[in-house]
């Protein structure tokens, strides 16, 4: 479990993705936790590997503070929304959310891959230079979204939250992904708080996953210039793709 | 000069090595037990935590941990909220006590749920 952990901080860290994307089917299908109690796991490891994060970006102007606080409120609402209804939910229905998500961000990658943006690389914003977010309500209401999908499945949320705020907010991509880490620690605190509240959160699951991610998104972190990332997101984008088959599997299999 | 950002920074690195450091701590204490993380822990009781960590028992660090990770975020938008509002920002101040009450209202709802 730890080393599992410590695979999911690295390849979480190097790619860009949240933990939770890798902890849930680690833990469900590598040992065979319920979904709920998984999602709980993941959601509580997210908050500790995005508050390194989030440091990072606060420490060095990256992030708007400011926007971020604003949208935590709706987060943070639909988090705790989103942690209720994942008790009322069927584990089959929560595993095929989360194998269609899993075909998202892999078909993402996928574009990526094959059009990668040469402003991405290039981009040097700071939260101080970037002009005033627009569109707020759609901000609030994307947000409220965000939360939601992030406690049904253990994620942080910034694959909603990127887009939001990138393209809906008018925020550029830089301070935009920045942002959203630094919103991903409350948001996954909120529902983490509920699972935890109602015993979906197994400390002997949390400790060696939770120290793993952690020490993985750190090694991970301090190495990705040395790796070539294309074909790492290759081989991810084929690890995800049949990790959504054993979720799909797992969601019309019978109980 | 220390700003808000930068002062809140160094509260979440400081805080997750100290989480993470009493998570260790129980994993280590789980070893030293021959406990596996498949085993069934003990529920989470708050009068039981002290007397846990004063003997050295892995789900009481394992907890205390676990309750730090999740206080993190929840301590930053304290400080956040009072930073602003010694600040003026009286609006971001409120922000910031408006999501401490949705998420004290998340507590109360999933406590009155049970599982």
């Amino acid at each position: 479990m730890l080393a599992g952990g410590f695979a999911a901080g690295v390849f979480g860290s190097l790619l860009g993705l949240g933990g939770g994307v890798l902890i849930v089917p680690l833990l469900t299908l590598g040992f065979n936790l319920p979904l709920r109690d998984a999602v709980g796991v993941s959601l509580a490891c997210v908050v500790a590997t995005s508050a390194i994060g989030a440091a990072t970006f606060l420490e060095r102007r990256i992030a708007d503070l400011r926007l971020a606080m604003f949208l935590e409120l709706f987060t943070a609402a639909g988090a705790i929304a989103g942690g209720l209804i994942a008790f009322a939910l069927d584990e089959q229905l929560l595993a095929g959310l989360f194998a269609l998500m899993l075909l998202y961000v892999a078909t993402t990658m996928v574009r990526r891959a094959l059009r990668p943006d040469p402003a991405e690389a290039a981009a040097n914003e700071t939260a101080d230079t970037v002009p005033e977010p627009r569109n707020l309500p759609l901000g609030a209401g994307g947000a409220v979204f965000g939360g939601v999908i992030s406690a049904l499945l253990g994620i942080g949320g910034g694959v909603v939250m990127v887009p939001l705020i990138h393209l809906g907010m008018g925020v550029p991509l830089r301070v935009a992904t920045a942002t959203s880490t630094v919103m991903i620690a409350v948001t996954a605190a909120a529902s983490a708080i509920v699972y935890l509240v109602r015993g979906a959160i197994d400390p002997y699951v949390l400790g060696p996953t939770a120290v793993g991610v952690f020490v993985g998104a750190l090694v991970g972190s301090r190495n990705a210039q040395r790796i070539d990332l294309r074909v790492l997101r290759l081989l991810f984008i084929v690890v995800l793709a049949y990790t959504a088959v054993l979720m799909v599997n797992r969601a019309v299999a019978p109980t | 000069m220390s700003t808000t950002e930068a002062r809140l920074g160094r509260l979440l690195f400081r805080g997750s090595l100290v989480a993470i450091g009493l998570l260790s701590v129980g994993i280590v204490l789980m070893v030293g037990r021959g406990l596996s993380p498949l085993d069934v822990p003990p529920a989470l009781a708050l009068d039981r935590l002290v007397g846990d960590l004063l003997t050295l028992h892995p789900a009481g660090y394992l907890w205390l941990g676990a309750i730090a990770v999740l206080s993190l975020p929840i301590l930053r938008l304290l400080v956040a909220g009072v930073v602003f509002w010694r600040n003026g920002e009286r609006n971001h101040a409120a922000v910031g006590v408006a999501t401490l009450a949705v998420i004290a209202a998340g507590i109360a709802l999933g406590l009155a749920g049970g599982r």
